[in-house]
């Protein structure tokens, strides 16, 4: 098996980032995820939010079904309702819709970067799209990087952080939007 | 979370060495990513308009035109090409950007993990989707029977997954909401008294005078009609609305009769039986083409304007009056035949009364009057029908309601699968209909569907009924894809006659991984084994080879801009052969009154007030609840409460309250009283399709009070099965208080 050795490079990590808000399949939330996720929390000395996961795995029936579950409720359609609709424009300079004037904004930004959606209809300001694309500056364009996390991400993540540290049920997702959190809050 | 680590140092120092793997390997070998030279603003930033919409925030169906900037859909617009409602749309028309990016609509297949009514959801891949419908569609099939699968369809998408499970699985247990619980008695009553479904179909545009049967122009707002109401009454048509309320159209009118709920077939009685005594009726119509008129005059004869009067409690001259009036103006006459007409289960004869006059007035075929437009046929592709016997079908087995509307009552479906007689329904598709909120008595739906082996629905929108869905999977909305194709003409008789055909066409792609229903129902079919059935492969084959049938296609719309125009022909005038029953013996047969009757309905209980409802301006029964904008507009459904009865029970206008009906339901949500004179004291009203209850409508939910949850008290119109809503009689409650109404 391959080890890792040297420190990870912030592209990796906003990958992973990313990676770690899709929706739950046995594809990826698999052992090796789950093994990167806890030396993550290990080495940030993040030990209740390790001990919360360890024994929310340990305590399932179907650990994966149960990250499902949550996934499709807070982000999908959900009771009490779409507790935190992953994308921009729901929570920022909009009336709750989607595809609200930010995310406009952020495909316009995205182009002019030099890049483009694959799937040039979806929704360019989802949680995935937004961390996929900060990794991709974070090697040469530190600082657009910096331009993007600041004036386009952060503004509506803190508030969906709040929501999903509210509604969410499950220890996964409160640990997730911590870690996303961390490594894109400019203060740190 | 307290920072242990700083960023920084966690950067410098990290290994995650104790990980069984490097990073970079456990994450998606690609991104969404692809590399793209940027192009100068201008190139993207514009504006271009797509045409080949067709709105379907309401049945109406106005074509549109979408302001689409970088694969955003950004505006709508009615198309300037249209010879129905041309550039105008209306505020739902509107709003249906606000639907297309709703945050709360379907996204993608979900599975209920929970219990039917508190779902548990989790998203599934269509496969797993596909795979669990077909099985256990299969399921129930072979276990009791084609006939124990339910149906409820609603919508251009619905027909057809319709026609599936009516022509090749051989269910008649099919029931379609605006049939049952709309206009399903209006096409009945007026086939089985001149054979022609009626529409909407009166000239108003060209009319001398207008009757209104509690229709609401206005507040009910459909573009073309209105147009035409407007144009009728610009051009000096005398306007009659019969309504207990004082409505938007009640504004508008010459002559508002603000009638007893219940009791408008004894006003049309003794409308019609004036118009006869009188000698004012149209004797060389009836000469030609009604049959039983004789029977028909004797049979009414009892209806003198002071009988009427007192049970429509209004006065005698008023009826007069009106019969006056449209003696004067006939035949250039429209008698409205109504939309939603069920109302209290002695409907089909009210409706029946209203084609009667229409008749008698000679107001058929002539300028002002009933007539059908004469628009081009473009015939569905379907589902062939297989040979299924009516062994299994409920309003057979009971000899009930022998003038059904297409379908089966849903009251027989309901009665069946709560009792299992005569035989046990098991499975049920929903597709398009929320029948929580469009069929009487919650509880008996919540019942039914509690019992079922499987339940699937189909829908955009999480709505109430969705809670109890197995499997529940998301449609594009009518912005998103291929679909009904609208025909018609000019809305105005008097200018040219053309003829219009438009398909829908996208606007934008559809988003996440909504998929049309002809895509669903072909992929269950074939886990049914019915794969050799498939009719069209795709929604957009099935347009086309519908258009080829009349030599277009989509690329030639693309091409016209969305609609094909093409000459007309002149509606007026009468089939030589029309005959008009107004005596009919074939109803005498079946047990039915052949002549049309007056049958009084219940009296409120003392302190109660008869609850009706009717439309809002700004929203499409409940299928617009969620809309941002169109709550905005009008977030709740007040109350109306008549003012001098609001006096006596200290209530005033803006005041917080519940209801609660005469079975002890009591709202789950609250509203507001509007206090006015424009309403009887023995009647209050509301907006319907407020007040849902499914939590997972984030702007919809509990705002206002849902009128469906009060009408527990059905009745069933003898003729057609279909249901009467407007029997149930409420109080109003003030902080905690139950409060009589004393009309
Ligand atoms: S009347 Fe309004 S909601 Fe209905 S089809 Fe026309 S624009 Fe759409």
């Amino acid at each position: 098996m391959e080890k890792p050795s040297s420190p990870p490079a912030m592209a990796d990590i906003f990958r992973f980032l990313a990676q770690s808000m899709r929706y739950p399949t046995a594809e990826w939330l698999n052992d090796h995820f789950w093994s990167v996720l806890l030396s993550f929390l290990d080495e940030l000395q993040w030990h209740e939010e390790r001990e919360a996961l360890i024994g929310a795995k340990a305590g399932a029936a179907d650990f994966l079904e149960d990250v499902q579950v949550e996934y499709t409720r807070l982000f999908i359609n959900a009771i009490p309702h779409v507790a935190a609709a992953p994308y921009a424009s729901v929570h920022s300079r909009g009336d709750g819709t989607l595809y609200g004037a930010i995310a406009e904004q952020t495909k316009k930004f995205y182009r002019e970067k030099g890049f483009a959606l694959v799937k040039e209809n979806d929704l360019p300001d989802h949680i995935v799209y937004e961390l996929e694309f900060s990794g991709l500056l974070a090697k040469d364009d530190p600082e657009g990087q910096k331009i993007f996390l600041t004036t386009l991400f952060t503004p509506w993540f803190e508030i969906f952080r709040g929501r999903v540290l509210e509604e969410a049920h499950h220890p996964y997702y409160k640990v997730v939007v911590n870690l996303i959190d961390f490594f894109t809050r400019e203060e740190l | 979370m307290s920072v242990k680590v700083t960023r920084r140092k966690f950067l410098q120092t990290a290994s995650l060495a104790a990980a069984s793997i490097p990073l970079a390997k456990v994450v998606a070998a690609e991104t969404g990513f692809v590399k793209n030279p940027f192009t100068p603003p201008g190139s993207f930033t514009g504006t271009q308009t797509v045409t080949g919409g067709v709105c379907e925030m309401c049945f109406w169906r106005c074509q549109l035109v979408g302001k689409v900037r970088d694969k955003k859909l950004v505006k709508l617009e009615g198309n300037p090409k249209s010879i129905d409602n041309g550039k105008s749309i209306c505020a739902r028309g509107n709003a249906g950007i606000k639907l297309l990016y709703d945050p709360d609509r379907l996204k993608f297949p979900l599975k209920n993990v929970g219990e039917r009514g508190k779902p548990v959801w989790k998203q599934i891949s269509w496969e797993e989707a596909l795979d669990e419908c077909g099985a256990r569609l299969k399921a129930v099939q072979e276990k009791y029977g084609s006939h124990d699968i339910a149906m409820f369809p609603h919508g251009a998408s619905a027909k057809y997954p319709m026609d599936f499970f009516e022509k090749v699985v051989g269910t008649h247990n099919v029931s379609e909401a605006s049939f049952f619980q709309c206009r399903g008695i209006r096409d009945s009553a007026y086939m089985a008294t001149f054979s022609v479904p009626p529409d909407e179909s009166v000239d108003m545009a060209n009319a001398r005078a207008i009757l209104l049967i509690g229709c609401h122009f206005g507040e009910n707002v459909h573009v073309s009609h209105v147009k035409a109401y407007l144009k009728g009454l610009e051009n000096g048509a005398k306007l009659v609305v019969v309504d207990p309320r004082y409505s938007a159209s009640a504004a508008k009118s010459h002559i508002w009769v603000q009638i007893k709920p219940g009791t408008d077939t004894a006003f049309l009685l003794a409308v019609m039986n004036y118009l006869v005594e009188k000698d004012k009726y149209d004797k060389q119509f009836v000469a030609a083409h009604c049959v039983g008129f004789s029977q028909f005059k004797h049979g009414i004869s009892h209806a003198s304007l002071d009988w009427a009067a007192r049970i429509c409690d209004v006065p005698a001259r008023q009826i007069q009056e009106v019969a006056e009036l449209l003696a004067a103006n006939a035949p250039n006459v429209s008698i409205h035949p109504g939309r939603h007409v069920s109302w209290y289960g002695n409907d089909f004869q009210r409706v029946r009364a209203q084609a009667c006059l229409t008749a008698i007035l000679g107001a058929i075929g002539v300028k002002g009057g009933f007539v059908k437009p004469k628009g081009v046929k473009v015939k569905a592709i379907s589902w062939p029908k297989g040979e299924h016997g009516g062994e299994h079908n409920l309003r057979l087995l009971a000899d009930l309601h022998h003038y059904s509307p297409p379908g089966t009552p849903t009251e027989l479906i309901r009665d069946a699968c709560i009792s299992g007689k005569p035989y046990p329904i098991k499975g049920c598709v929903i597709w398009g209909q929320n029948p929580m909120q469009t069929i009487p008595n919650q509880q008996k739906t919540v019942a039914a569907l509690k019992q079922m082996d499987f339940v699937m629905c189909v829908d955009i929108m999480p709505t109430d009924i969705t809670m109890y869905a197995d499997i529940l999977l998301p449609e594009p909305c009518y912005l998103e894809k291929y679909d009904f194709i609208k025909t018609g003409t000019q809305w105005n008789f008097a200018d040219k006659h053309q003829q219009y055909i438009a398909p829908r066409m996208p606007l934008v792609d559809a988003m996440f991984e909504r998929r049309d229903g002809v895509w669903i129902m072909n992929e269950i079919a074939k886990r049914m084994g019915y794969e050799d059935k498939i009719p069209v492969a795709s929604l957009e084959e099935k347009i086309n080879k519908e258009l080829a049938a009349v030599n277009l296609s989509i690329e030639q719309l693309k091409k016209e801009e969305g609609i094909h125009i093409q000459d007309g022909k002149d509606p007026y005038g009468v089939a030589e052969d029309l005959e008009v029953l107004l005596y009919s013996e074939d109803l005498e047969e079946n047990g039915y009154p052949p002549i049309p009757t007056y049958i009084p309905v219940e009296e409120a209980p003392q302190g109660y007030s008869r609850l009706v409802y009717g439309r809002a301006p700004v929203h499409t029964f409940n299928r617009s609840q969620n809309n941002v904008w169109l709550h905005q507009a009008m977030p709740v459904n007040p109350v109306w409460l008549n003012d001098e009865i609001a006096g006596k029970m200290g209530l005033k206008e803006g005041d917080e309250v519940g209801l609660v009906n005469s079975d002890g339901i009591t709202s789950s949500s609250r509203t507001v009283v509007k206090v006015t004179p424009g309403i009887r004291k023995d009647t209050v009203y509301m907006a319907h399709g407020y007040g849902s209850r499914n939590p997972l409508l984030t702007v919809g939910a509990n705002a206002g009070v849902d009128d469906q949850e009060l009408i527990t008290r059905l009745a069933i119109d003898p003729e057609t099965g279909c249901n009467g809503m407007r029997n149930n009689f409420v109080k109003l409650v003030k902080d905690g208080k139950v409060l009589d109404i004393p009309a």
